[in-house]
């Protein structure tokens, strides 16, 4: 049906010869560039164990720019009422689809943890009162009151699906903030499933990388460890947690990155959309005077609710 | 078949990570690229650059649309491997639902037995996953062992265990709660493989296919091997009641047959309405299913009930 051509071999660079037409391309940052004279997806090809990693694995985008802009539309319209109305006036001023550097850790996590459990247990209390002739007597009620007991054991378990950014373009939050993804789709990567898009490179270092994908396994660890503590409640919990079995693997993700200008004045705002889910995160201006408005009516109506008791409170019985 | 490095659990075709612990499963191919170079993906009908189309999912050609298939995540619908033969053939089967509606009990029409029109009796071989693993399970939980002020007390501890010939319900026909009323009963020491001939006799049957994905089968299979680690530490737990059990598990190790098990499907009517019941394959006195209740009766307890209430509320109210 089709077949890959090798036009032009260099050494490792940064700039190759369109495989179309012969124009000079420049691949600064990116895997894949679009030649401008005959707009020909060229993509690069290097040998394994080159000092960029290649990828392994690769999530597919799943909708077109139009795609994009239809949910980035929805966002805009959907903000809350303290937000900047500027907002939903606003204009995409750049648009781009980008498979983005990450990696993908997995590991096996044995953790240590001690934890204060609280068990529930129901007593009696005696307590004065005044009846309706205002005499005192003495009542019996029931109470909930909370025992602690130390815990110490252990837990164990498989952390998988971290992936943490290897842009420096896109923040590892920014990221997170859009994830996750349907790693069920994942497929092994193939200059195929970039061709025609903006492939970045590997631009953070796999060792930073990996301690923060450390972090994210820890911090994964600590939410089971909260679901996993037996009691009615629990507090102090800490741990510790020794991983080993890790894998690092350089994987592409599909995000859309948006420049969205709302006033001339002002940066535009930017949006990352997941590429693949169509989850979709970005900071929103707030509207200063909207927000102080909000504050000054919350305030008058507390002042409103205290002066109502304070009237009731003071009338004659 | 190769094993995962990390947990030695099996590999199948077209796994691009392991099911149970997400560790990459080695590439078939790698790149043999020797230098660095740009490339261009060109159509191989009419030889325009190719770009991937997210809506085709597929490199797709702008000029003639061809598109060109790439390695797509596998993920097929499953057969079963192996069967388990019919021990209980029709007349069996048949005698073991009369036997059933003539067990009812006091609240069923009298004639169910008699009047019950089988409609129809059909042989399935209901789709199963067959799993083996091993595990360390983690697990905590409170107990009345060690309570002082509350009746709860926590506790925690740590075991490896076993899994042998796990039975993970796959069918779409049965139930899942059908299902688990007949895996107590199955001599799974009996299992043949699934084109093995029929023997002198033996019941031939529909074998079902599998109806959920592999990956999506993965999931449940972990989740029911964690089910089932949850009820296996129970006994782990000191003190006689216990509550909050929560269990963490690494699974090494994990083998996954699909396999096919016997029953007897049974549709009968008694006086226009349908009903259905089941009969185990391969022991008929296992036989549960839906039967009628004769309203008659059910009313005459009813209102048996609210008169001796009543006279007892009587009683009282005179005292």
């Amino acid at each position: 049906m089709a077949g890959t051509s090798t036009d032009v071999t260099t050494p490792p660079g940064v700039t190759f010869t369109c495989g179309h037409c012969g124009a000079s391309l420049g691949f600064v940052g990116v895997r894949t560039q679009t030649c401008p004279y005959c707009a020909s997806p060229n993509f690069v090809e290097r040998p394994p164990g080159g000092h960029q990693p290649r990828p392994a694995l690769v999530v597919a985008f799943t909708g077109d720019a139009a795609v994009a802009r239809r949910k980035l539309d929805h966002w805009l319209g959907s903000r809350t009422w303290f937000a900047d109305a500027r907002i939903k006036r606003a204009r995409v001023e750049d648009l781009r689809g980008v498979y983005v550097p990450a990696y993908l850790y997995s590991a096996v996590a044995h953790t240590d943890y001690t934890a204060s459990i609280g068990e529930h247990y129901t007593e009696s209390e005696t307590y004065e009162t005044t009846d309706a002739e205002g005499k005192k007597k003495t009542e019996t009620r029931s109470v909930t009151r909370t025992e602690y007991r130390a815990l110490a054991g252990r837990h164990v378990g498989y952390v998988t699906d971290v992936i943490v950014s290897a842009s420096v373009g896109l923040a590892n939050a920014e990221l997170q903030a859009v994830e996750p993804y349907d790693l069920l789709a994942l497929r092994r990567y193939t200059p195929a499933v970039v061709s025609g898009w903006i492939a970045e490179e590997f631009s953070r270092d796999a060792d930073d990388c990996r301690r923060a994908s450390r972090g994210e396994a820890v911090d994964d660890v600590g939410l089971r460890l909260r679901r996993f503590m037996p009691g009615d409640s629990h507090s102090d919990l800490t741990w510790r947690t020794t991983v080993a079995w890790e894998s690092l693997d350089p994987i592409l993700v599909p995000v859309w990155v948006l420049a969205v200008r709302y006033r001339d004045d002002r940066s535009p705002l930017r949006v990352v959309i997941n590429g693949q889910t169509g989850a979709i995160a970005g900071k929103v201006p707030l509207s200063w005077w909207k927000v102080t408005l909000g504050i000054v009516v919350a305030a008058l109506l507390v002042a409103a609710v205290i002066f109502a008791i304070a009237q009731q409170g003071g009338q004659p019985g | 078949m190769t094993a995962c490095t990390r947990c030695e659990t099996a590999l199948e075709d077209g796994d691009l990570r392991c099911a149970v612990c997400a560790f990459p499963a080695p590439a078939v191919v790698w790149s043999s690229v020797a230098r660095s170079h740009a490339q261009v993906l060109r159509c191989g009908d009419c030889g325009a650059a190719v770009a991937f189309s997210a809506e085709a999912q597929a490199p797709r050609c702008g000029f003639c649309g061809a598109t060109m298939a790439i390695e797509q995540p596998v993920d097929p619908v499953e057969t079963a491997q192996l069967r388990l033969p019919f021990a209980v053939d029709r007349e069996a089967a048949e005698a073991a639902l009369r036997g059933w509606l003539g067990r009812r009990g006091w609240f069923a029409p009298r004639a169910l037995s008699s009047e019950a029109v089988l409609e129809s009796l059909t042989p399935l071989s209901w789709a199963a996953w067959l799993v083996n693993a091993e595990a360390q399970v983690t697990w905590a939980a409170d107990s009345d062992a060690g309570a002082r002020r509350s009746s709860w007390a926590p506790h925690a501890g740590q075991v490896s265990l076993g899994f042998h010939n796990i039975v993970v319900p796959a069918s779409r026909g049965l139930r899942e709660a059908e299902c688990r009323l007949l895996i107590p009963y199955y001599e799974l020491s009996r299992v043949v493989g699934v084109d093995r001939a029929l023997g002198p006799g033996e019941v031939g049957s529909t074998i079902e296919s599998f109806d959920a994905q592999r990956s999506a089968a993965r999931r449940y299979v972990q989740d029911s091997i964690e089910a089932t680690s949850k009820r296996r530490i129970e006994p782990q737990i000191p003190g006689r009641r216990y509550r909050n059990v929560h269990v963490a598990c690494l699974l090494e190790h994990q083998t996954t047959d699909r396999i096919a098990l016997p029953a007897w499907v049974l549709a009968y009517r008694y006086r226009g309405n349908p009903y259905r019941a089941i009969v185990h394959g391969q022991r008929p006195e296992v036989v549960f299913g839906k039967s009628p209740s004769d309203w008659t009766k059910v009313g005459t307890l009813v209102a048996i009930t609210a008169l001796l209430a009543a006279i007892i509320a009587l009683a009282v109210l005179l005292r």
